[in-house]
């Protein structure tokens, strides 16, 4: 099992952007699983009114997506870790393709991440996958593409040449 | 996946032109403040726009712009992240929107696509220049699937 403080030794992500609170399985270049527990008092609900109906609860799909990214990235930087974008390696989203979000995440779920790296192609990795709440899939991920590259590069790169 | 008020960016969207479907894209602007909450954690030092934020924008421009009210997003059937977004950015979306046309059953079934949706294809620019090209595909309002 992979805690958070391992975690945040690994990943450069930090609150409120460290969407992974827990890595239950990880087989370096091949799979992992993690979990996400989700709570009210999340950054993104500090705006919903006391009198919104229960789907203003729904956990944003677009940060489930990037949840299960940060499961991805333990598994990439758990054999490179990569905690120091400065001076590092920015860890990027190149791309995602079919993408589909099957029922609401709601406050009070914990959610099982699981990622299966498809490919590797020098700096750039393309998992699959998908994510679960008690045995029910929330989440697909067809096709994911997460690139590594330095952040001095990132910084002095033209528009149109990240990916 | 219903509109809901909470996600993960704080700035407000723009419709610039709400477009006719088959005649002019609809444009959207949104400013990406310094502010973002998700600068402070992506990344310490090294604030960088996640693309899930702008995917967030788009989605919530697509909204905005939906050519039928009620349809649902269904899938992201596609993005690229091109460019960086950094803090003080202002990102510029176009949408196109065409209706799913209802196809033979076993090709719909194969596509995943109900009949009487819509597709958008969004095109997100900043300063810089092309930031994504995002692909969303919305079902038709609950109880409308069978009219495609």
């Amino acid at each position: 099992m992979i805690t958070v403080d391992q975690i945040k030794r690994v990943l450069p992500h930090r609150y409120p952007m460290l969407l992974v609170d827990r890595v239950t399985e990880l087989v370096p270049g091949e799979r992992a699983s993690g979990l996400k527990a989700v709570t009210c008092n999340e950054p993104w609900y500090e705006a919903v009114p006391d009198d919104a109906p229960p789907e203003a609860y729904h956990y944003p799909w677009t940060v489930l997506l990037e949840s299960w990214c940060h499961v991805a990235g333990v598994l990439v930087a758990w054999e490179a870790p990569n905690p120091d974008v400065v001076e590092g390696m920015a860890m990027l989203l190149g791309g995602v393709s079919d993408a589909e979000y099957h029922r609401p995440v709601l406050p009070g779920d914990v959610v099982e991440h699981h990622v299966r790296l498809a490919r590797q192609v020098g700096e750039t990795y393309m998992f699959e996958g998908e994510s679960r709440v008690g045995g029910a899939t929330v989440l697909t991920v067809g096709r994911l593409v997460m690139t590594m590259r330095p952040a001095a590069e990132l910084r002095a790169a033209p528009a149109g040449e990240v990916t | 996946m219903t509109a809901t008020v909470c996600g993960p960016v704080d700035g407000t969207l723009e419709v610039v032109d709400p477009g006719v479907p088959g005649e002019r894209p609809a444009r959207c602007v949104a400013v990406i403040a310094g502010t973002e909450k998700v600068f402070a954690g992506h990344f310490p030092g090294f604030p960088i726009f996640p693309g899930v934020c702008v995917v967030e924008y788009v989605q919530r421009g697509a909204l905005a712009t939906l050519p039928e009210p009620g349809a649902v997003l269904a899938a992201v059937e596609s993005a690229r992240f091109l460019g960086p977004v950094f803090p003080g950015s202002t990102l510029s979306c176009e949408f196109t929107w065409t209706r799913d046309e209802p196809k033979e059953q076993d090709e719909q079934h194969e596509r995943g696509a109900a009949p009487g949706g819509w597709r958008c294809r969004a095109v997100a620019t900043t300063e810089r220049g092309l930031a994504a090209r995002v692909r969303l595909r919305f079902t038709a309002p609950a109880g409308r699937e069978a009219a495609g």
